[in-house]
Parts: structure tokens; sequence; C-alpha cells
């Protein structure tokens, strides 16, 4: 007889995921992009691109440079808009059974506030992650998330509109990122996500240019897990909401660490674009692991971290 | 429900130096690999190596499908890092393959001046669609190949398309095979001698290369499709990063892995 399978279920807030493993907002498009390589049934929560009020073109080209352990993108939010949202792509993801998580993104309070009201009321979204932390805009994004009081009113302002689940994913880019998840959790805000890019550069030696249109971009891939992961830690020790990990994490190994750390649940990014079946062997590699280990609840392992030496 | 897609993992079965940083690797993929149409392109990635970290997106330049799987033949130049590491791979080295990608070159009905410019390795993508379109080329059409390199050892590929191609006509920048000059330079010698409303030029090559091409051609009712590159990260159309700036308002930023890579040469903004 098989071995019983470790239960995998988590929670976010009022929100139950069948297993921790959800793709990052930016890196996964849609969803129906991956699903020729993805079962996406079988995702713990899909996070689709960043979501603003009116369509967004992004910026100019070149949008992406590889960099050693990385790459640094400034694609600029482009995405069709919440309302070809709601009408062209979220009909091709209620097909499944997978909860559907949307990024919203605005360039001031109010947009946040409307793009949360429209999705609030759309049937088949089951939770909002809201962007505060883009770096790669010239309004929005970032210019909130580095500002403690702001990330506290928009979480209070989209908290007041809607009944999802709000979930904010904050910059690595400040000085005390644990700072902005107490006060976003003090404007109720259900979970936080980190870490968005790290804001960096790239120079053509040659030209002496950058590399990027806008010079500076977001850097994201595995080079940054450590510092993801620290931060996953930090915040984890301040704040009492579940906290989901992001950055890096391209094997089950560097997804267990966060879990470990405690994060409740992670996102894998970046490395959708290197291995198009990335979050399926995240997924099969978790649960190996914790049968080899004989646990039965992935509950179990989140927060398990032993800190030697306190 | 779903499987690997389009995702392969590939053999390299050989990676032959051509001439300085030309090179040409044989592929084996499995029979689940599609044929390639030509214009489309591979992401391929060294597996189980950190860095390249991307794939790199190269040109399928020949395709040939067996029981057990397709040999896939791919031309290309070092021109970092990351083709750097390609270039020192050995026979039997696995690689992830993702492909074939992309919309390829499409034949446009009652043209039948064929024009086809390469510059350099832009030979890769247009060798398959020559080879292609000669098989059933009306008897009164015409397919002349403009082929251009910095100096005569650059030409690669000569020798396949000379199989293919009756009518060839070459441009070093050093002028040490054919004209001494840039190969649209050659083309625009050449271009009154083509009935606009039936010619159809096909080209792929360095960015100057091209935008040159859309200078000479323009206001022409001469039909011309384009195939141009971009730094890419995934391919299958989910990044956004691959864009090209295109003339459409509602939408000026198409992506090159999926709306591309070959495009009208007028549909692009050339700057």
């Amino acid at each position: 007889m098989a071995k019983r399978k470790p239960r995998m279920e988590v929670s976010i807030g009022p929100m139950t995921l069948k297993n921790p493993v959800m793709t990052a907002s930016g890196t996964f498009g849609y969803g129906e992009e991956y699903a020729p390589y993805v079962d996406l049934n079988r995702l713990g929560a899909i996070i689709v691109k960043g979501i603003s009020l009116e369509p967004r073109a992004g910026n100019p080209p070149p949008r992406i440079m590889e960099t050693e352990g990385g790459m640094l993108n400034v694609i600029g939010l482009e995405n069709v808009g919440v309302f070809s949202f709601i009408s062209e792509k979220l009909p091709f993801l209620k097909r499944y059974n997978v909860p559907v998580i949307v990024n919203i993104f605005g360039e001031s309070l109010e947009e946040y506030r409307r793009v949360a009201e429209i999705l609030g009321r759309t049937a088949g979204i089951h939770a909002l992650e809201v962007n505060v932390s883009c770096p790669n805009v010239d309004r929005g994004g970032i210019a909130f998330g580095c500002d403690p009081d702001l990330c506290y009113e928009i979480t209070r302002t989209i908290k007041a509109v809607t009944d999802l689940p709000v979930i904010l994913k904050l910059t690595p880019n400040v000085t005390d990122i644990a700072e902005l998840a107490l006060r976003c959790e003090a404007g109720g805000a259900d979970a936080v996500s980190l870490i968005n890019t790290l804001k960096g550069m790239t120079v053509d030696i040659e030209k002496r240019t950058p590399h990027l249109s806008r010079v500076t971009g977001g850097f994201s891939g595995p080079a940054v897990k450590p510092v993801a992961l620290g931060m996953v830690w930090e915040v984890v020790k301040r704040v009492s909401i579940p906290v989901i990990g992001i950055g890096g994490i391209m094997t089950a190994e560097d997804a267990l660490a966060f879990l470990i750390v405690g994060a409740r649940a992670v996102q894998v990014g970046t490395a959708n674009f290197v291995n198009p079946r990335a979050t399926m062997e995240i997924l099969e590699g978790i649960e190996a692991y914790l049968a080899r280990h004989g646990i039965q609840d992935v509950n179990d392992l989140i927060g398990s971290l032993k800190e030697s030496g306190e | 429900m779903s499987g690997s897609g389009k995702f392969h993992i590939g053999r390299v079965l050989s990676n032959r130096k051509l001439a300085e940083g030309h090179y040409r690797m044989g592929i084996a993929v499995p029979a689940a690999f599609p044929e390639a149409a030509p214009g489309q392109f591979v992401l391929i990635r060294v597996k189980d190596r950190s860095f390249p970290f991307l794939g790199r997106p190269l040109g399928v330049y020949a395709q040939e499908r067996g029981p057990g799987g397709s040999r896939l033949e791919i031309l290309y130049r070092v021109a970092g890092r990351g083709t750097g590491v390609l270039s020192l791979l050995k026979k039997g080295d696995a690689l992830e393959v993702l492909g074939p990608l992309g919309q390829g070159f499409k034949a446009v009905r009652g043209r039948d001046r064929v024009v086809m410019i390469a510059g350099g390795i832009g030979i890769a993508p247009l060798t398959p669609l020559a080879r292609r379109l000669c098989a059933k080329l009306p008897a009164r059409a015409t397919l002349d190949f403009y082929y251009g390199a910095e100096r005569a050892d650059f030409l690669v590929g000569l020798g396949t398309l000379r199989d293919t191609c009756r009518s060839i006509r070459i441009a070093t920048d050093d002028g040490s095979r054919g004209f001494r000059g840039p190969v649209t330079d050659l083309f625009a010698g050449d271009l009154k001698n083509y009935p606009p409303a039936r010619t159809v030029v096909y080209a792929c090559g360095p960015r100057a290369m091209l935008k040159r091409i859309s200078e000479l051609l323009a206001g022409s009712p001469i039909r011309c499709q384009v195939s141009v590159e971009e730094r890419m990260a995934c391919g299958v159309g989910a990044c956004l990063g691959c864009v090209v700036e295109t003339k459409d308002e509602r939408k000026p930023y198409k992506r090159v892995c999926k709306e591309g890579p070959v495009f009208d040469l007028n549909e692009i903004v050339w700057r």
C-alpha cells in the first residue's frame, strides 16, 4: 500500500490553499501562457500579472538583462487593464479549480481603491495582492511601498471596499521591511508577501550606456534568495499575519528554506522563465521531503527553524 | 491535462566551428518536437548550469525528422558569454530546448519575385525558407538571395545555400568577396529591377540593416517581412521582456517570442 501523502493545505487569512506553491505576479502571465507546461489545478494559487485600472503599454525596450544568478527587468507593469482582464483573461482561469489572486497596481490611492472595488465584486477572484513595490514606474508602486504610513493607508482603503483577502507585496528597497509589514498588519492586511525585486543596474561598457531603457531595473533570480530569506525571517518574527516568501526560489530546497523560516506559502517567479515546469517540480520536491522526514503536515514544518545559540 | 508542452531535453550531436566565432550545432530532440516552420526559433539552455541563466533564442537552421526524433541544426555566432558557453559544448551534452517558438515567415500570394536579404548570422532562419520556397516556386518565379557579411570566411552556410538558390549576390564589408560594402547597398542598386507589386522581401540581420531596408522600401508596395532579435527570458509570452516597438497605438509593444520573431517591416518603429 502506498504511503499516505503528507497534508499540504495551508491557510492565508480566510483562504485555504491546497498547497503552499503559488506563482509570482509578472512571471506567469495570466496563467494561460503556462497551461501547456503546468497542470494549473495543482497550484496552490495563481497570481496574475499586475492589473491597473486602464491598460498600460509598459516601458520601451530593452526591458531585460541577464546577470550572474538572475536578471534585471523594467517591464513597467504592461497589462490589459482591469476590464479586459475580467472579460478576456479571467474566463480561462475560471475553468480551473485553482484560486486566482489578482495583483493590483495604481498610480494613486484612488486607482488602487477603484481596481480593488471592481475586482471585489467580480466572481472567480479569491484574493488581491497589492503591489506597493514595483521599482519600474514613475508613479505608484514603490513610491507608496517605501512609506509605512502610506502602506497603512492603502491597506485600509482597500480593505474598506472589498471583502476579499488582501495581501500586501512589499519592497526590499527599504531600511526596515518589518516596519512596513507591521503597518500593513495594523491596516488590516490578511497577509504580506515579500520580496519584490531589488533595485539594480548593469552597464554596457563598450557603449557606456545602461543596458535597460530606464537605467535601473528590478533584480530577481537565485542571487536574491539569501536577501529574501533574511527579510522573511525578520518579518515573521514581528508580525502575526501570514508571510508569503518570494525571492529566487528555483528548487524545492529553496522553497523549503522559506517554509522552515516561517513563510506560510511561497511564490515561484523568475524560475518559471528558466524552467516552465518549475512550480510542479517544487511542489513534488516539497512532498517528497515531507515524506522522507516523516512529516505528515506541511504546517508542522512551517516556522520550525531551530536557532542555535539563542 | 498538461505535459511538457514545447519543453524538450536535447543532446548535442555536433558543435563545429565554421569560422572565427561562428558555429554550427547539431542537436538531437525527441519525436515530440514538431516540424519547425521557417523562421521559428528555439530557446536553448545548457542543462543543470547556472550560467547562462536564461536560454538563448536561436533560429532553426535545418531539421531532419526521423522516427526516433529530429536532428536540429543551429547556426550561431558568439556574441557574448552566453553564446560563448554554447560554443564549448561537446557531443553528448544535455540541453533544454524550448520550441519551436514564434511565428515564422509567411508566403505572400501573387508575389513571384522573391528576394531574401541576410546580414551575417541572419542567414540562419532564411535558409530553411529559401529551401521551402524553392521547392514550390512557380516556373516564372525568381528567388534572389543577397548575403552580406564582414568578410568572406564569415559567409557561413554559403555552400548549403548554393544547393538551394541559383541567384546569390554577395557583399562583404572588406571586399574580400563580392560587392564591397553593406548588402543593403547591393540590393539598393538592383531595386529598380523588381516590379513592386510582384516583389516580396524576406530579411534577417542586424537592426541597422533592417532599418536601412525600411528606408529603401519606404512608400513602396513591395511587401517585406523581417525577423528581429531581442533579449528574451521566458519564450512563452509571459514575461513581456522581449518586446519591440510597433506602430500599433493600442498595443505598441509586441512580443518577439509570440507575435514575432517575424514581423511586417512596416509594423515596426525603426529608431
